[in-house]
């Protein structure tokens, strides 16, 4: 008896009890689908995190002041200079540009629209230290910074609630109880790690120290935190080593941290990987449940069948050939449940990539797997049915029913 | 412990030659049932020997056994045993499709097997469609369709009126007359009278080899 016919007879078999084969399939549907869709938002997520902190800046470190080092509790409060910076920008050779920055939540007024905004001090390197662009206007330069410019480049959401569809440029808004010109407006670029400039506004780091908050301490302007670029990918932890190194002499102490943008991208993605294998590794049960219900219907197929069984072995059929027979049935039972569960699995990826801002993706190798895993399982599961079909006595199987 | 060793059958020596009709016969517990199951290879004997076409069965393998069954074996129930999801067709095909015969051969000869036994307009029927007569017509077409040396029958008119009786038993007539040997098993006098022999089992033996059917009331009196 050929491979061929058993599998045409077992779809014959498995047409005529519809409701039965759909309701053993459903486990390993579920099963499938929910281990396809773990993987692919796992995936999407995983993207996602990797892309929104890669979007910060590539060779993005920052440096903070550490407020919970034993240093802090000790000596005095941890404070960095906006002289660190200049000392940076001059003598760490693998750092590339330094963007120190001052950090303020004030009120915003343009007529009759109020809000309250974080305001930020920052200088010109701001811009290509966290990758950014202006879309309509400019950026201050070094020398505005210098004369203490009452400017400002607002980012693209606080500037449409500002002005809504009005030009901005060249208007007069108020930054706490001063007056300033908006110059610019950046490019949108969304928010990554609570961080989203295009709710923000930023105004040369001089004048936001001297006229807005009073930043001066005796050492000089305090400032919240220092971000910089390394030179290049390769130079993230040469540049690392040597900001601490500087800062370390500059204060006399260790009370600052200084993080690479990339290892918190590498730690999230080890994390947002560790968890899409963790949700994939929990639906991979409900394929074992699955598997288990496909045993237990044909155990009692194999019960219900015995007249068929013991009639088919006395015209003739080799145990051999109902065994095959019995095990093409599980096998093709689990393989539609897995293509059915797979379909439903993508179906839910694709939903979910147009109502989230995920782009889950589902490689290749998974479908491969799950597919593979799916025929295995009904493989398997099916083997102890098979073999009580294959080993039933034709005599008794006849006579019982 | 408690268990009693029970001979169905022993001492049996028993020849049935090719183109024979007989009637095995005997009351409930006689061995007859036993007996059937040697003969068509659905068992095998714990000592001594069965010689089917000069091949001692008793020693073959499982594997072995069922390519008896399928090629030299043809086999007719009581409850005419069709699989119910098939039509009638696809039934006599069954033994085919185990003896690996080509499709289109195969639709050929269960067609004309069908046509032999008088339902060549319920090809394409499913066994609820049919009658007692009917399926019983079909099993038979199933059993002799890759022409067995030997078609066994056991009870076969046991749950068919008279009037279909005689219409099934005609068919084995008409089947021995082209050359076919049939055994059948039977406790109904009148069914067994059809036959040219009937064998009579008692307690695990042969009480009688060789009765002629027309002494038979002796007996059953």
């Amino acid at each position: 008896m050929h491979l061929l016919e058993n599998v045409k007879m077992a779809v014959k078999t498995l047409a005529a009890n519809k409701l039965r084969s759909t309701l053993t399939v459903l486990g390993i549907v579920i099963g499938n689908a929910s281990v396809i869709a773990m993987i692919g938002i796992g995936q999407g997520a995983q993207t996602f995190t990797q892309e929104s902190i890669e979007s910060l800046g590539a060779n993005l470190l920052y440096v903070y002041r550490d407020w919970q080092g034993s240093e802090a509790v000790t000596g005095d409060p941890p404070q960095l200079l906006l002289s660190d910076a200049e000392a940076l920008a001059a003598q760490a050779q693998a750092v590339k540009l330094v963007s120190p920055i001052i950090s303020s939540s004030l009120t915003v007024n343009y007529q009759s629209q109020t809000t309250r905004a974080t305001v930020q001090g920052v200088t010109p390197s701001f811009l290509p230290v966290r990758n950014m662009r202006v879309r309509t206007g400019r950026f201050w330069d070094e020398m505005a910074q210098r004369q203490y410019a009452t400017v400002v480049v607002l980012g693209d959401e606080l500037s449409q609630k500002l002005f809504n569809r009005a030009p901005p440029i060249g208007q007069e808004i108020q930054i706490g109880d001063r007056s300033f010109q908006v110059i610019g407006v950046l490019q949108r670029k969304g928010g990554a790690l609570g961080v989203n400039p295009d709710v923000n506004a930023f105004i040369p780091i001089t004048t936001m120290a001297n006229q807005l908050v009073g930043r001066s301490v005796p050492g000089g302007v305090s400032i919240d935190e220092i971000e910089f670029s390394a030179k290049d990918r390769a130079s993230i932890r040469a540049a690392a080593f040597q900001v601490t190194n500087i800062l370390t002499r500059l204060h006399g102490k260790k009370d600052f941290l200084v993080v690479a943008n990339k290892s918190v991208q590498d730690l999230l993605g080890q994390i947002t990987g560790a968890l899409s294998i963790l949700l994939a590794a929990i639906a991979a049960i409900s394929l074992l449940v699955g598997g288990i219900g496909i045993m237990n219907i044909m155990l009692v197929s194999v019960t219900e069948r015995t007249e068929e069984i013991g009639l088919r072995k006395a015209i003739g059929a080799p145990e051999q050939s109902i065994l095959q027979q019995f095990l093409i049935e599980a096998v093709i039972l689990s393989v539609a449940g897995g293509i059915i569960g797979i379909s439903i699995g993508m179906g839910s990826t694709v939903l979910v990539g147009m109502f989230t801002p995920l782009k889950p993706t589902v490689p290749l190798s998974a479908i491969v797997l799950a597919t593979g895993v799916s025929g295995g399982i009904g493989l398997i599961f099916g083997v102890v049915p098979a073999r009580q079909a294959a080993k039933l006595d034709p005599i008794v199987a006849l006579r019982r029913s | 412990m408690g268990e009693t060793l029970i001979h169905a059958l022993a001492g049996v020596d028993l020849s049935i030659e090719q183109g024979e009709y007989c009637a095995i016969m005997g009351a409930s517990g006689s061995g007859k049932s036993t007996m059937m199951n040697l003969i068509g290879c659905l068992d095998r004997p714990t000592t001594g020997a069965y010689y089917l076409d000069d091949e001692n069965v008793a020693e073959l393998t499982n594997t072995a056994l069922a390519r008896i069954r399928n090629r030299k074996l043809g086999v007719v129930f009581q409850q005419f045993h069709l699989l119910p999801q098939l039509t009638a067709l696809e039934n006599v095909m069954l033994p085919m499709v185990y003896a690996n015969v080509p499709p289109t051969e195969r639709l050929k000869r269960a067609t004309s097997a069908l046509v032999r036994v008088g339902l060549e307009n319920r090809l394409q029927n499913k066994p609820t469609q049919l009658s007692g007569g009917q399926q019983q017509r079909v099993a038979i077409a199933r059993s002799i369709v890759n022409e067995p040396l030997l078609l066994l029958a056991d009870e076969p008119t046991g749950a068919l009126d008279s009037h279909t009786t005689q219409e099934i038993l005609g068919i084995f007539t008409e089947l021995n007359r082209i050359g076919m040997t049939v055994v059948m098993v039977t406790h109904e006098a009148d069914v067994a009278r059809t036959t040219k022999r009937v064998i009579w089992f008692k307690d695990g033996q042969v009480l009688n080899p060789n009765l002629a059917p027309q002494d038979l009331h002796q007996l059953v009196n």
